[in-house]
């Protein structure tokens, strides 16, 4: 019992230990630091060794701190210095530290980390040993030495070679079993003196830099220390080399001098001769060489060359060397190698390198023939691209990168046998970027502009589309022309139309004279027959026209544009006292704009002048005189109405008043009709004002103001303009588009004006204008300029910009006959 | 080789001192001294591989069209004629000698023998036309 009791703790450990045992696996073993090394006291490593691996995959993973800092780091690099190393770079290593290192092995059952190791770099610098040990033993003043010559170690990045390094130096002979020791210092060569001649000596050499541990030794080398007596060693002939296929040289190398000094002569011999020469040159080439100059040198011949070494002992000759000069051609580099770009015109820009040949080569005779190849690469790269260019001495480039930056050499050879010159000295290319620069400043700029333009052209589009479409895709007016009587049209009788037609707008001349047939008066009778007429008509063409002013208005400025025209109307109507004030905010419209109006709407009243708010001096009309007699009977869509209006009114000066509301309508219809700016407007205004004042709108109703037909806002009735003269009546022939009749009515007592048929609006309405009026008035924009040939055409442009108040004006002077709208019938002349 | 009997200009400067037409009868005999060397050498080597007898042959052909070319540009066919009679006689002992050459000699001779006559032809290139990449 007991034991069992006892034994079940134990029996539970024997099962993990058999269970351990069994399937092997187990925490790893302690991992143990062998030992750490720095080669240069700027790195370090550290190798450890493992210990079991448990059965199971291991990682090691090393540890350090410094200097009893309490973090822990791990190792940076594993991998450079080996397996189970860890390797210290610049970075991580600090000198005058102590490291406390320790490994850990963890597998997946445990882990086992091995003891610290303590470690300071500086105690742990052990160099690599020196490396190429070459021995010579030499002569000088009857003393045989030793020569010894060796390289430092050699180090990892090799980018810090300014370790000193002190050398120690160990030779003995042979056979002998203890070493000489050297301090050498710290250079890499050593004499030795004193050594015995005949024997066979070793050599070795270690370094150490100045803290730390010596290197280990390097591998040992031997030498035979010749007897003082011996003769030199064999020469041999490197080679020898024609530099332009004139003269040549032979080097050589001497073997050992055998303990005495030693003469090196160089004989020679030609084909077919038995003759021996000597060298003729030893000195020019340099120190072991011949030169054989011009006169010395034959072609297609073969030399046969051999060198002596003599001394006190004996000579030796090298083996002999033949060579025939024709075939050992091997040039100088070409030179003056030049870069040239060309920019020719429509192509792209290139490169021409040049260069010249060598100078001492005889190309020019042609004795030697050279071919030249290049090679190229671009700056940062690694390999070069070799060109075979042949016997020229130029090349084109076409196919660099611009920006670039290339590297270019230039190496020659003979045409026939011979060998590669060496590379040129290399030239830098860089191509020049400038015009792809320009290419993209060029697009930029491209860029910037269309990006501004389409922002104009957007926002214009926004803000006056309705007249830019307007202005482009001008709207086909209709016919509008009340006046003209359809049936006269249907009919073709041609007289009446064009007399109807005849002093509308057509050039003025005698013939409109002729057609004037009467002085029209406007009586209320007439009127109120008209008006009722009108009246009929009216409606009808008052609803007729306005929706005709919305939409058939194209071109025309705002002032011809049907709201235009119907505001101005309202306006018209609005001005005189008797009149009919419809649209008040119309007058408050074009208050608000601040164009001055035309005189159109002045023309009915001063108070249409108030429109032109900004040209107030036109304002002071006598809106009294306005034809409160005379009701507007037309509804103007231009300013005819308001002419009409205010021809009515006998004294009505017709202030021109430009009609600002062109202005106005800016903002509603097509830029292109306003043209004139205020100053402009007031100026003209002013003109108009004196010219008016002067030539008083005369044009006088015959009939009773009351009649005043012109001011009947809803009148839309127009009278055609016979004739528009100085001093004359304006005829105007009223047509009612309806009734058809054609009345004449003439502007009575009218000394001056004329009136002008200013602008012909699309809705018909001739807007007459006294000559004053008409100059600073603008034409309507109807294209129908034809119709007022009164009109100065060259301020027709101007005028069009302005709604026919002007017109209107001259209407009004021309007493409110009513106008017929030469619109109407317009369009069948157009 | 069977024509180290020529006296030949061995420098550049003894080239250029021959007066014009004396070179250009070197050139001639040079290339006439190969003729048959060269003819006798393609009969005689059926064993080579096929491309060495082509090139062979493509050499032989070239001396000799070279000789014509010569000829002509330098019209001295009529001292041609004259130097045939004598070159001719010199040339049937010289190409038995050639005929006992060794190959390696033969070919040793041969290139030495075209290198001459292509270096003195280019310094009566440049003599004559010297603008012509001289």
């Amino acid at each position: 019992m007991r034991q069992k009791s006892t034994s079940s703790p134990q029996i539970i450990l024997l099962l993990a230990l058999t269970a351990v045992g069994l399937t092997g696996q187990s925490y790893p073993g302690k991992p143990k630091i062998i030992r750490c090394r720095s080669l240069e006291k700027e790195t370090f490593s550290c190798w450890w060794k493992p210990g079991s691996d448990g059965g199971l995959p291991t990682n090691y993973t090393l540890f350090y701190s410094r200097d009893s800092e309490e973090e822990i780091y791990e190792c940076p690099d594993y991998r450079t210095s080996g397996p189970n190393s860890c390797y210290f770079d610049t970075n991580h290593t600090t000198p005058w530290t102590t490291y406390n290192i320790t490994v850990m092995a963890t597998n997946e059952i445990g882990s086992n980390s091995s003891d610290p190791q303590y470690v300071d770099v500086t105690s742990i610098v052990q160099p690599d040993a020196p490396v190429n040990l070459s021995l010579e033993t030499k002569t000088s003043a009857n003393t045989m030495y030793l020569w010894a010559k060796w390289s430092p170690p050699p180090l990892a990045d090799a980018s810090s070679n300014s370790h000193v390094y002190h050398y120690e130096l160990q030779l003995k002979p042979e056979e002998k079993e203890e070493w000489e020791t050297i301090s050498v210092g710290v250079q890499t060569q050593y004499k030795v003196i004193r050594l015995q001649a005949g024997m066979k000596y070793v050599v070795r050499v270690r370094c150490m830099l100045d803290l730390g541990e010596w290197s280990e030794w390097s591998s040992e080398r031997r030498i035979q220390i010749p007897n003082g007596e011996s003769p030199p060693e064999k020469p041999t002939i490197i080679k020898c080399r024609s530099p332009e296929k004139e003269t040549f040289t032979c080097w050589w190398k001497p073997g050992s001098d055998g303990g005495h000094p030693t003469n090196y002569t160089l004989l020679y011999s030609k084909e077919g001769e038995e003759q021996v020469y000597e060298c003729p040159d030893y000195r020019t080439a340099g120190p072991n060489s011949c030169y054989f100059d011009k006169k010395h040198t034959s072609f297609w011949t073969i030399y046969n060359i051999t060198v002596r070494a003599t001394n006190e002992m004996g000579s030796n000759f090298s083996d002999p060397h033949y060579v025939d000069v024709t075939y050992i051609v091997q040039p100088d580099p070409p030179v003056n190698v030049t870069l040239e770009l060309k920019k020719p015109m429509n192509r792209k820009p290139y490169l021409v390198l040049t260069w010249s040949p060598p100078p001492l080569a005889d190309v020019r005779s042609g004795w030697l023939t050279l071919e030249y190849e290049l090679r190229l690469k671009p700056e940062e790269g690694e390999e070069w691209e070799t060109i075979f260019v042949g016997q020229q001495t130029q090349y084109k480039m076409f196919s660099l990168n611009p920006g670039k930056k290339y590297i270019v050499q230039i190496h020659c050879k003979p045409d026939h046998h011979g060998s590669w010159s060496e590379w040129s000295s290399e030239k830098y290319i860089q191509i020049p970027t400038d015009f792809r620069v320009k290419d993209m400043v060029v697009w930029i700029v491209v860029g910037v502009l269309s990006s501004l333009i389409c922002l104009i052209m957007s926002w214009t589009m926004v803000l006056k589309g309705y007249r830019m479409i307007a202005v482009i895709l001008p709207p086909v007016p209709g016919p509008k022309i009340k006046g003209i009587d359809t049936h006269l049209l249907e009919t073709g009788k041609s007289e009446e139309l064009l007399s109807a037609l005849g002093c509308h707008g057509f050039p003025p001349t005698s013939d409109c004279e002729e057609l004037l047939i009467e002085y029209l008066e406007v009586e209320d009778s007439e009127d109120q027959q008209l008006m009722p007429s009108h009246d009929s008509s009216h409606p009808s063409k008052n609803t007729k026209m306005i929706p005709k002013e919305t939409d058939s208005d194209s071109g025309r400025g705002s002032c011809d544009s049907p709201s235009l025209l119907s505001e101005k109307c309202r306006e018209c109507r609005t001005l005189p006292s008797t009149l009919q004030r419809q649209d008040v905010r119309d007058v408050q419209e074009n208050k608000g704009g601040k164009t001055s109006w035309e005189t159109q709407c002045i023309a009915s009243e001063q108070k249409i002048l108030l429109f032109n708010n900004e040209t107030a001096k036109s304002s002071t009309w006598p809106a009294a005189q306005l034809p409160n007699n005379q009701p507007p009977m037309f509804a103007y869509h231009s300013t005819v109405d308001a002419h009409k209006i205010t021809l009515n009114t006998a004294n009505v000066n017709i202030a021109p008043v430009l009609v600002g509301n062109e202005e106005k309508r800016q903002s509603q219809y097509p830029v292109t009709e306003t043209v004139h700016n205020d100053t402009e407007k007031e100026r003209e205004m002013e003109n108009l004002h004196s010219k008016t004042d002067q030539t008083t709108a005369q044009v006088k109703q015959n009939r009773p103001n009351d009649k005043s037909p012109f001011l009947n806002p809803k009148l839309m009735d127009y009278v055609e303009v016979h004739k528009v003269r100085q001093d004359e009546q304006a005829v105007l022939l009223k047509h009612k588009e309806n009734s058809g009749k054609t009345e004449k009515y003439t502007v009575p007592g009218t000394s001056k004006e004329y009136t002008k048929v200013s602008t012909v609006v699309d809705h018909n309405i001739i807007v007459l204008m006294p000559d004053s009026c008409i100059q600073h008035t603008s034409v309507s924009q109807e294209p129908a300029m034809e119709t007022s040939p009164n009109l100065q055409q060259g301020q027709a442009e101007k005028n069009m910009s302005y709604c026919l108040t002007a017109p209107s004006e001259c209407k009004r002077e021309t007493s409110g006959s009513e106008y017929m709208d030469p619109s109407s019938f317009m369009p069948s002349f157009k | 080789c069977h024509t180290s009997g020529m006296l030949t200009p061995n420098g550049k400067e003894y080239a250029q001192k021959i007066p014009r037409e004396e070179l250009t009868h070197l050139i001639l005999k040079l290339l006439q001294a190969w003729k048959e060397p060269l003819s006798h050498f393609n009969q005689h080597h059926q064993e080579l591989p096929d491309d060495s007898l082509s090139k062979a042959k493509q050499i032989s052909n070239m001396v000799h069209e070279l000789k014509t070319g010569v000829e002509k540009s330098m019209g001295i066919i009529s001292n041609a004629l004259n130097g045939m009679t004598s070159s001719e006689a010199a040339g049937l002992s010289i190409s038995n000698e050639a005929n006992m050459m060794s190959d390696s000699d033969f070919i040793h001779c041969f290139r030495r023998d075209s290198n001459k006559v292509q270096s003195y032809l280019k310094i009566l290139k440049c003599r004559i036309m010297p603008e012509n990449s001289c």
